[in-house]
C-alpha cells in the first residue's frame, strides 16, 4: 500500500495534495476546502479543520490570531429525513 | 474477516451478548458495549473502504465525531458504531467494500499524483466528466438503502425551556449539579449512550443537537435509540449552556489512516464505560502529561510523534516504525491535544479563536459567548479551551452559577 499522510480521512485528502494546492496559490482554508474537498465528508471538518489551520500557521500562510474555520452548516450531527419531516410545515 | 481468537479486552463483566459481523458469528460481547468496543474485543477494527484511494478504514475518535465507524446495523445503513449499544442477535455489516481487492482501478489515481493534478483530471470534455462522475458516485456512495422504512412516523417534540444544557461530559455533569437545585425549567441533552440524570432537570440521552438556527431562535435535535423511529426536537430556550467538549485531531504521520489507529481519549472513555482494560498490544503516540497518563492506563508505551517515521500494515496497523526500530502492535492510540468542538458555538453566533489545535469559543468573564439575538449562549469546559477534566468541571460550575443568576434575574 502506498505511504500516505492524511489530513482529511473522510474525503481522502493527503498532505501531498494540500502541498500541491498550496503550490497552486491556494492558501486560505476556504480555498483549500473547495479545491481538495477537505472537510466535506461525514465528519464535516470536525477532525481536519484544526489540523489544516495549524499547518497553514506553521508555514506562515495564516495568522493564528485571525484564522477561522469554514462555515459550519447544519446538520452538525446526523439526522434522518423522517425526523426532519416530523416538523411539518410549521417550523 | 480476521478474528484474533483471543480477546483484546479484560472485562469485569463476562461477555454474554452475541452479535454478528458480515454474516458470521455470534461473537460474544459485553451487554453494555458499544458496537465498536464489542468488535474491537475480537480484533475487528475495519469498517469501511475510503472514498478515493480505496483504503481500509475503521473507527478513530470513538466518540461520535470522525465519521469512519459507519456500519449497517439490522438493516439500517450509516449507523455510528461507537455510539450504538449492542443488542443480542444484532447484525452488523461493514459498508462500501466494493472493489477493494487488487487490481483496484482507482489506484490509477496514484499515478497522477505529482505529475498531474487529479482535481483537474477528466474535467473536460464535459461528456467524459459526466461519465467519470457517474462511476465515482457508484464507488463512493455511503451504504445502501435501509431494508425497510421506519416502523411509523417520527414524533416531534416542541419545548421552550429556560435553559438548554448540551453535553454530559465532565463540564456538563458539573453544570447540571449546580443547575439542578433551581426552580427553572431546564432541559439537559447528550448524544451519548448513557442517559444523563440529575435531580430537577429534564434529561435526554442519545439526543444529538444538529443545528442552531439563530434567525428562527430554534435549536434542533434528534433522539435516536436505534429501535424506534427517531424523535425530532425543536427547542426555543432563553439560555443555552454549551458543554460540547473537544475532539481528537489526527496526527500527520505516514499511513495515519490505518484501521486499528484510534484516539486514546475515546478508547479510555469506551473502556471506562464498561469497566474493562486493554489486553491488546498497544502503543500510544503523543507527548505531554495527557499522553503519558493515557499510556499508563492502557498499559502501553508512549512515543512522541517526532520519533515515529511511519505506521505500517495492509488493512490494519501492524507496526510502528520509529527512529529507534520497528515495534509490532495490534492497536495504536493517538493522544494529540484535543480540538474544541467549534461548529455548534459558531452556528449559535459565538466568536472563535484558534488555540494552536482547534477553535475555542470566545466568552466573557462569566462564560457568556452570545448575548445578541434570541438567546444567551454560555460555554464551559473544553469547548472554551479548558482541556483537563477537573478544570472543565470547575469551569462549568462557575459558568453555571453565573447563568443561574442571569436566568433568575430576567425571569
Amino acid at each position: 500500500m502506498p505511504k500516505r499522510t492524511f489530513v482529511c480521512r473522510c474525503e481522502d485528502v493527503t498532505l501531498a495534495e494540500i502541498d500541491h494546492a498550496i503550490g497552486l496559490g491556494m492558501t486560505k482554508i476556504e480555498e483549500l476546502k473547495r479545491y481538495t474537498g477537505l472537510g466535506t465528508g461525514p465528519c464535516q471538518g470536525k477532525e481536519c479543520v484544526g489540523g489544516l489551520a495549524a499547518l497553514l500557521c506553521a508555514r506562515g500562510l495564516a495568522d493564528p490570531d485571525r484564522v477561522q474555520p469554514f462555515t459550519a452548516r447544519p446538520p452538525t450531527e446526523p439526522v434522518t429525513f423522517g425526523a426532519l419531516a416530523a416538523a411539518g410545515d410549521d417550523e | 474477516m480476521t478474528d484474533s481468537g483471543s480477546s483484546w479486552l479484560t472485562r469485569a463483566e463476562p461477555a454474554r451478548v452475541g452479535i454478528h459481523l458480515d454474516g458470521e458469528g455470534p461473537l460474544p460481547v459485553g451487554g453494555a458495549d458499544t458496537v465498536t468496543l464489542g468488535l474491537l474485543d475480537h480484533g475487528h477494527v475495519e469498517t469501511i473502504t475510503s472514498a478515493k484511494y480505496r483504503r481500509a478504514r475503521g473507527p478513530y475518535c470513538l466518540t461520535g465525531d470522525c465519521g469512519t465507524c459507519l456500519v449497517r446495523i439490522d438493516g439500517r445503513p450509516n449507523q455510528r458504531a461507537c455510539l450504538t449499544r449492542v443488542r443480542d442477535g444484532m447484525r452488523i455489516g461493514t459498508q462500501n467494500k466494493l472493489i477493494r481487492a487488487a487490481p483496484d482501478p482507482t489506484r490509477l489515481v496514484d499515478k497522477f499524483i505529482g505529475t498531474m493534478d487529479h482535481h483537474h483530471f477528466l474535467v473536460r470534455p464535459r461528456v467524459v466528466n459526466q461519465a467519470m462522475q457517474a462511476v465515482a458516485r457508484e464507488l463512493t456512495g455511503f451504504g445502501s438503502l435501509p431494508d425497510h422504512p421506519p416502523d411509523g412516523a417520527s414524533a416531534h417534540e416542541v419545548s421552550a425551556p429556560d435553559v438548554l444544557v448540551v453535553g454530559a461530559g465532565p463540564a456538563g455533569r458539573a453544570a447540571a449539579q449546580v443547575l439542578g437545585g433551581s426552580q427553572l425549567d431546564i432541559l439537559w441533552i447528550d448524544r451519548g449512550l448513557d442517559s444523563p440524570t440529575a435531580g430537577g432537570l429534564r434529561c435526554r440521552g442519545q439526543t444529538g443537537v444538529f443545528a442552531a438556527y439563530r434567525r428562527e431562535g430554534i435549536w434542533a435535535a434528534m433522539t435516536d435509540d436505534g429501535t424506534r423511529p427517531p424523535t425530532l426536537h425543536t427547542i426555543r430556550p432563553r439560555h443555552v449552556l454549551l458543554c460540547v467538549g473537544a475532539r481528537p485531531p489526527t496526527i500527520p504521520l505516514p499511513n495515519n489512516d490505518l484501521p486499528g489507529i484510534v484516539a486514546a481519549r475515546g478508547l479510555l472513555r469506551q473502556l471506562r464505560r464498561v469497566d474493562a482494560t486493554l489486553a491488546a498490544k498497544c502503543i500510544v503516540i503523543g507527548e505531554g502529561e495527557t499522553a503519558q497518563r493515557a499510556a499508563t492506563r492502557l498499559g502501553a508505551r508512549c512515543i512522541a510523534p517526532s520519533r515515529v517515521t511511519r505506521l505500517e500494515g495492509s488493512t490494519r496497523v501492524e507496526e510502528v516504525v520509529t527512529t529507534d526500530g520497528t515495534l509490532e502492535v495490534q492497536l495504536v492510540a493517538f493522544a494529540p491535544t484535543a480540538a474544541a468542538a467549534h461548529d455548534l458555538p459558531r452556528q449559535a453566533g459565538a466568536k472563535l479563536r484558534f488555540d494552536g489545535t482547534g477553535f475555542a469559543t470566545v466568552r466573557d468573564d462569566d462564560g457568556r459567548c452570545v448575548t445578541e439575538g434570541p438567546w444567551q449562549v454560555w460555554a464551559a469546559g473544553e469547548v472554551a479551551g479548558v482541556m483537563s477534566d477537573a478544570g472543565a468541571a470547575d469551569d462549568a460550575r462557575r459558568v453555571a452559577a453565573a447563568l443561574l443568576t442571569a436566568a433568575q434575574e430576567k425571569r
